[in-house]
């Protein structure tokens, strides 16, 4: 009985619930951004590539940029996700819907802003019918595909018990989505041979998204490393860029856990032993990072060969100098610091640090693509001065926000949709722990 | 006079004296063009004439591009006009001797090439000129791969032979000629003629073997440039390893090299076979709740 009145209790602690006034003020602004993306875009088809300012040189901007952003966030569905279970650790259970709701929102958007850097999207075929098997384009786009499947995967075979649970509620819940419920997940009776069966489809797929996510993240490294450019012509590339994209991805994930658990009080769910535990993730991967940037800088810049001289002096004291140091500091050093101390893993300060990866790591990413194709190793001849610098055209600036509130967007609206924390697994650990 | 029409008059008197001295000073002077004129016959075909227009900028030579200049046989006049050029980004024209000046250079046993620029705004007019005779080359090779290279000029009526031409014999390549042994140059003997071994017997040459000898007379005071070639088969076989139409990274989608077909598609094919079962056990999992 008393058994009973918890699991009431866990249920409706965890039910996904109506937007309040705050919710719908957040989804107004996410919505207004991606309108201004989108009529950005709408101009961007109109009038070509022409409207931002990617020229000869710099032909790779912001966009893929944030393409590689999106890339290394959704890497944290594995993190989280597979890593964990195969591992054994219990603690994160409550922790892998977020990371997969991020992955799949990140996922989705890395995508689509590889279309919005194509100057005529209506060709977009053409990749498909006329790529070469050699091409790491094509490695990435195969790649893109499947881990956005397996993620979707991922997500929905949990999912599963949890849309049982919530079909019971169908007086509190709007028609169209207990419809919606009904169709994904009305034959789920929790019987042991579906419970079998799921169980061996999702440690399956626990298994086969690790080497998928390594190799995404390591094809998308290699779109540059295979290209003979300053700062991109190194062997470090795959790891390096693993281990940023494990750091950005955790960081994500305690910013959504500091989020959720206030906007849904979940307190007694997401508690301050995760921010703990997560904190100490974090301050591993900061480093692990910190260790891959070293090699990745140090060694050029101890040798500065004369065709590389002028990007890495640009990098650490020259034009993009503020910005190296930024995200180097943001990105990786005071989250570390922040994050050694114990109070420092309190939910607060880890929310604050988790903020700081993720907004260092944008930038990282975008000091990884533009110096680069701005120091080519032919000197530029004979170009306009444009062609000397790049920065972003509004155009370009509304769209990649657009994108980023759009992925918020989702990872939002699946968060209304879905119970944010694993209902079913929550209440099996709870009858455990009781026993 | 009120103040304000003496501040005037002086404005209008200073004003006056600054146009003044704009309006006589002098133009920029002119520059001065040199004229080289070069005679050429390549294997005793066609002769043409090659100018050279240069320039001193600060002490050094340059040369100039887009000299228009006049090209005459023997004298300045209408009917002895070899060609109008007009020089290239090296300062170079080329024109051959026409065929309508057949009957005047059969006339005489020397020739003067006159070449004449008529000035413009940026140089003065400025003439060159050039006198050589009718000589030829011959060149003949042994079986023993030994290469004789004969001079003959034009006196009266007959071919004869000349003494003491400088020349070179070489083996043309793609980046300039490579002399047939360690001799530089050769000297023509009394009958007219310079002798060379060759000595460079493993050198590639077409698919066939063949390499072209050229012998050459360079900047010589009294003929000009001439040269002639001849091909012969004592080069190596030269089998061209082209790689474009084969299997490699950078080939076109359908020469993609096998090892790379068998290792992505066998990935490909095992994670989305996985993943095929797991949509298959998507339906096995609704069909048990049923």
């Amino acid at each position: 009985m008393e058994k009973l009145v918890l699991d009431e209790k866990i249920i409706k602690d965890l039910l996904p619930q109506k937007f309040g006034r705050a919710g719908k003020i957040w989804v107004a602004v996410l919505v207004a951004i991606c309108l201004v993306g989108a009529y950005a875009y709408y101009r961007q088809l109109r009038y070509g590539l022409i409207v931002t300012s990617m020229r000869d040189y710099v032909s790779w901007g912001i966009y893929i940029s944030n393409f590689v952003f999106f890339v290394a966030i959704s890497l944290v569905g594995s993190l989280i996700t597979a890593v964990f279970r195969l591992a054994g650790v219990k603690w994160g259970s409550p922790l892998t819907r977020i990371a997969e709701i991020i992955a799949v929102a990140a996922i989705i958007f890395a995508s689509l802003i590889i279309i919005v850097d194509m100057g005529s999207p209506e060709r977009f075929y053409n990749l498909f019918i006329h790529g070469r098997i050699q091409s790491p384009i094509i490695w990435d786009v195969i790649v893109i595909t499947t881990y956005f499947f397996i993620s979707l995967l991922l997500l929905y075979y949990p999912l599963l018990p949890d849309i049982q649970i919530l079909l019971r509620f169908k007086a509190g819940t709007n028609k169209k989505l207990y419809a919606f419920y009904n169709y994904i997940g009305s034959f789920w009776k929790n019987t042991p041979e579906q419970i079998k069966l799921s169980e061996k489809a999702i440690n399956i797929l626990c298994i086969a998204i690790i080497p998928v996510a390594f190799t995404i993240h390591t094809v998308t490294s290699w779109l540059f490393a295979t290209t003979y450019r300053p700062g991109w012509d190194s062997t470090n590339f795959g790891a390096y860029f693993i281990a940023g994209a494990f750091l950005v991805g955790a960081g994500a994930v305690v910013v959504a856990m500091y989020v959720f658990r206030k906007a849904y009080h979940l307190e007694n769910y997401i508690t301050e032993n995760h921010f703990e535990k997560m904190g100490r993730i974090l301050v591993l991967l900061a480093m692990l990072y910190l260790y891959f940037n070293i090699n990745e800088f140090l060694t050029p810049f101890f040798k500065m060969k004369e065709s590389e001289s002028e990007y890495l002096n640009g990098l650490f004291s020259g034009n993009f100098a503020p910005l190296f140091w930024f995200a180097i500091l943001t990105g990786m050093i005071i989250p570390t610091i922040i994050l050694l101390f114990k109070k420092g893993r309190k939910p607060l300060p880890v929310f604050i640090a988790g903020i700081m990866v993720v907004v260092g790591a944008w930038f990282k990413r975008y000091l990884i693509v533009t110096p680069t194709l701005l120091h080519p190793f032919l000197p530029m001849h004979d170009v306009p001065e444009s062609y000397h610098h790049y920065f972003p055209s509004w155009e370009e600036w509304a769209i990649t926000m657009g994108s980023l509130a759009g992925a918020l967007l989702i990872v939002t609206i699946l968060a209304r949709i879905f119970p944010i924390i694993p209902i079913q697994e929550t209440i099996t650990e709870q009858h455990e722990t009781t026993e | 006079m009120k103040p304000l029409n003496k501040i005037s008059s002086v404005i209008i008197a200073i004003g006056c004296l600054l146009v003044g001295y704009n309006g006589f000073a002098q133009a920029p002077a002119k520059g001065d063009l040199s004229l080289g004129v070069n005679y050429f016959i390549t294997n005793n075909k066609v002769p043409y004439v090659l100018v050279r227009v240069k320039t001193k900028v600060d002490g050094r030579f340059q040369m100039v591009a887009g000299i228009p200049v006049s090209l005459f046989l023997d004298k300045d006049s209408a009917g002895t006009t070899i060609g109008k050029v007009v020089t290239n980004e090296q300062g170079e024209a080329t024109a051959l001797i026409p065929t309508s000046l057949k009957k005047q250079w059969n006339t005489s046993l020397k020739h003067t090439f006159l070449a004449s620029f008529a000035g413009n705004k940026r140089y003065e007019s400025a003439k060159g000129d050039l006198t050589v005779g009718k000589a030829k080359i011959l060149i003949s090779s042994t079986a023993g791969k030994s290469i004789t290279v004969s001079v003959f000029e034009m006196k009266d009526t007959a071919w004869m032979p000349v003494k003491g031409v400088e020349l070179k014999i070489a083996v043309k390549r793609l980046g300039g000629d490579l002399p047939v042994n360690e001799t530089p140059t050769f000297t023509t003997d009394s009958t007219g003629t310079a002798s060379a071994d060759f000595k460079r017997d493993s050198i590639p040459g077409d698919a066939k073997g063949n390499i072209i000898l050229i012998a050459k007379i360079e900047d010589n005071d009294q003929y000009g440039n001439l040269s002639i070639e001849k091909s012969v088969p004592w080069g190596a076989k030269f089998t061209a390893i082209n790689k474009f139409n084969e299997r490699t990274l950078f080939a076109t989608r359908d020469k993609a090299p096998i090892w790379l077909q068998l290792i992505a598609y066998s990935i490909i094919f095992a994670v989305w076979g996985i993943l095929g079962y797991l949509v298959f056990n998507i339906f096995k999992i609704k069909r048990l709740g049923v």
